[in-house]
């Protein structure tokens, strides 16, 4: 069998599909389902541990070199330091090669493999961040081309993992987990040293998602954190915060500005409801429930962990995907909303005076792991956890009434899922594809 | 040099650990007793609560300060459930500052327009107190039990001063983290003054980003300051004052204040020596380094 897909992502026009599997990103033409690029992230997880090691050692030389000048200076000072100490004189001591440290049981695993994917406004670049070595990573697409339509043109490693990535045009912005903000080139220019790098806003709070938005050729950010902010700063000038936006009471884990009304956002996180906002108003609109409508899918896997388990504890949901669309045969907007680790996905309708009314509960027979949308036409594109070996994808199609109705068997779903490279033995060799809840924050009782 | 010889007395373990717990029992029972006075006044309550008790007149003794005492660090980062209005317009300052509130309207008559950011035990507040009779001053600090001690402090100078012009009704504390929630409290402009009293050094590299004031924390004092506020820092470690203004420095929206200016301003000389680290620093004969920014106007541009 074949690990499932974990990111999914698809062009304005519906035309190729980008998709990762842990350490594999591949982009697929969805008129005949060939692969028309390809790329394995080679830098595996010892390759920081290894770069680790190095600056211990040129740390240790350092030190080695002043305290063999120190001692020099206690040599003419007459110190009464035993003789042995002195007569070391200037030959340099071979210095003790630290290893390459090796996790203990108990620290959490690295997984190498793609934490996050975008595509840049104009589609030239793919932008994804990896974990392995905490880098965001950025390609040229080219899709006319003949080979491999994806090239790596840079790699910025930072100090700490990114989590999220948004673009401007010729910036990439990126969001890390101990809250900061960095932008950095999207072009072929050397990577910066992480260290040089200053961030241009912060949280001090674990970031889960950043947008760049516009109000009025205006541009802003919006980043959404581990506790339950959502930040709203000017940009590029991002040391000035316009507002924050005050509604979820848990983590946010997903900002969604819709194409067709840049001023809403739609944002969800740990909470029963979504909110949507006029974002640049700094108004909620509404609080958009979820739970009596995803109750029936809500398992034992969202309960809280063991430990924090008591008898009033409620399953809990974690959004994992926004989206939203215009209906080409009714001009209806709609929100379709997906929970973590859930067989079914929500629409909701969204009416002219903001107003949201539930359309649809899409049930699934596995739970979907990602969605993206194709807008031309209306049409879901969904990874999800089987264990197969043929059908990892499903497509969703809107139909009279705007409902969605699922293909899961067609001969592209087919043909993608046995390009996919990473073959493994038993589900026990799945990367962690549900990890969203783990941003709830938990006292213990 | 060799250090001199030490005699120590070494108590057998079990001494010591009785002797400890002896001593925590009875700095908990004072707190005990102090916590029922501090129920019965008021008590700072986010989301809507009954109305508080009639305050007594009994008098009430201005709290001792060892039997608050409370690990030096806090980490500013862990996720430890902190109580905190869900936004400003939640915030119930009624409870925190009675005094001002009108029952008639169901109104403050004033919000708070002074914050001292890691307040410790408080002793700037009560300076302040008398110099701005009209203005809300109020302190925030992260450790429980020393901000119980400041909420004990100020019930018993209330009670005390209760007929008096200065009667204290006007500085309040509460516990929270003014790193991450600062704008959950104060809105966009509220804050005419910020203070950082000696803060915490966090001398190691690694720590830096514990700092209360970073390039990017600054953007978020900004955003509670209004035009011309002024952000007051003191400090006793040369290292972190150094540090302090250059990150003011590069930050666009400060813009440091002159000698002159720290001479003939008030505040300046009251933050000097009055909050408890200072008075500290001042028995050690240590030194102290002052730096003092103005909130400089947003650009154009900016909204
Ligand atoms: C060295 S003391 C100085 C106290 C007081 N300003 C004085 O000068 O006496 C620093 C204080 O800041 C508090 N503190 C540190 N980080 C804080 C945070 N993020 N929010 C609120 N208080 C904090 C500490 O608990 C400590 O009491």
């Amino acid at each position: 069998m074949k690990h499932p897909f974990q990111i999914v992502l698809v062009n304005k026009a519906g035309t190729h599909l980008f998709a990762s599997v842990k350490n594999h990103l591949q982009v697929f033409r969805l008129s005949d389902g060939k692969v028309v690029g390809s790329w394995i992230d080679t830098v595996d997880m010892f390759t920081p541990l290894k770069k680790q090691q190095e600056e211990k050692i040129k740390v240790l030389q350092e030190q080695n070199k002043q305290t063999e000048e120190s001692e020099n200076n206690e040599i003419k000072n007459e110190s009464a330091e035993p003789a042995e100490k002195k007569s070391k004189g200037n030959d340099s001591k071979p210095i003790k090669i630290p290893k390459i440290p090796v996790p203990g049981p108990g620290a959490p695993p690295i997984y190498n493999y793609i934490r996050s994917l975008a595509l840049s406004e104009d589609e030239k670049h793919l932008m994804g961040t990896t974990d392995s070595d905490k880098a965001a990573i950025i390609f040229k697409v080219d899709l006319s081309s003949e080979g491999n339509c994806l090239t790596l043109i840079k790699r910025q490693v930072f100090q700490k993992r990114p989590c999220a990535v948004s673009s401007d045009q010729e910036t990439l912005i990126v969001a890390d987990k101990f809250g900061d903000v960095y932008s950095i080139g999207i072009d072929n220019e050397a990577p910066v040293d992480e260290k040089e790098l200053s961030p241009i806003l912060g949280h001090v709070s674990m970031l889960s998602d950043v947008l760049v938005a516009t109000y009025n050729d205006k541009k802003f950010i919006l980043t959404g954190d581990r506790d339950e902010h959502i930040r709203v700063s000017n940009y590029p000038k991002s040391y000035v915060i316009k507002n924050w936006l005050f509604g979820h009471h848990e983590f946010v884990s997903n900002l969604h500005i819709p194409e067709f009304d840049s001023s809403l956002l739609v944002s969800g996180g740990g909470d029963d409801y979504l909110c949507l906002w006029k974002w640049y108003d700094n108004q909620l609109l509404s609080k958009i429930e979820l739970r009596d409508l995803l109750l029936p899918f809500l398992e034992e896997f969202h309960l809280p962990p063991e430990r924090f388990l008591t008898d009033e504890s409620q399953k809990e949901i974690s959004i994992a995907k926004i989206l939203t669309f215009v209906s080409k045969k009714s001009q209806k907007k709609y929100i379709v909303v997906l929970a973590e680790n859930t067989k079914c996905l929500l629409t909701f309708e969204l009416k002219a005076d903001n107003t949201v009314t539930h359309k649809q509960t899409l049930t699934t027979d596995f739970p979907i792991i990602d969605i993206c949308l194709i807008s031309e036409n209306s049409s879901i594109i969904a990874a999800v956890d089987r264990e197969t070996s043929d059908s990892l994808l499903e497509f969703y199609t809107l139909g009279d009434e705007d409902v969605f109705e699922v293909q899961s068997h067609t001969d592209i779903i087919q043909t993608i899922t046995s390009a996919n490279e990473c073959d493994v033995e038993k589900r026990r060799e799945f990367y962690p594809l549900y990890y969203i809840n783990t941003l709830r924050k938990r006292s213990e009782h | 040099m060799p250090k001199p010889h030490q005699v120590q007395v070494i108590k057998d373990r079990e001494t010591q650990l009785r002797e400890q717990q002896e001593a925590e029992s009875k700095r908990r029972t004072y707190r005990d007793v102090k916590e029922e006075t501090r129920k019965k006044h008021k008590k700072a309550h986010f989301e809507a609560s009954p109305t508080p008790e009639e305050s007594t007149s009994d008098k009430i003794s201005l709290p001792r300060k060892r039997y608050y005492r409370q690990r030096a660090h806090s980490n500013p980062f862990s996720d430890h459930r902190l109580e905190y209005p869900r936004s400003p317009d939640d915030m119930n300052w009624e409870k925190l500052f009675p005094g001002f509130y009108d029952e008639e309207t169901k109104q403050m008559t004033s919000s708070v327009e002074i914050a001292d950011v890691g307040c410790g035990y408080g002793g700037l507040l009560t300076k302040l107190a008398p110099e701005f009779p009209n203005s809300l001053i109020l302190g925030m600090e992260i450790r429980v039990q020393v901000t119980q001690y400041v909420e004990d402090r100020i019930i018993a100078l209330r009670n005390k001063h209760e007929d008096e012009d200065v009667n204290f009704q006007n500085i309040a504390v509460l516990r929270g983290n003014a790193m991450k929630f600062l704008p959950n409290f104060f809105r966009k402009g509220q804050l005419s003054k910020m203070f950082f009293c000696f803060p915490d050094p966090h001398f190691k590299q690694r720590k830096h980003k514990a700092r209360i004031i970073t390039n990017t924390l600054l953007s978020e004092y900004a955003y509670v300051l209004k035009e011309g506020g002024v952000v007051y820092t003191i400090t006793d470690v040369e290292d972190l004052h150094n540090w302090m203004v250059k990150h003011l420095e590069e930050h666009p929206l400060f813009e440091r204040l002159s000698k002159e200016w720290e001479e003939q301003d008030t505040c300046v000389s009251i933050m000097f020596n009055s909050t408890e680290e200072g008075q500290k620093v001042t028995r050690n004969k240590g030194s102290k380094w002052i730096a003092c920014y103005r909130r400089l106007p947003n650009p154009e541009e900016c909204v």
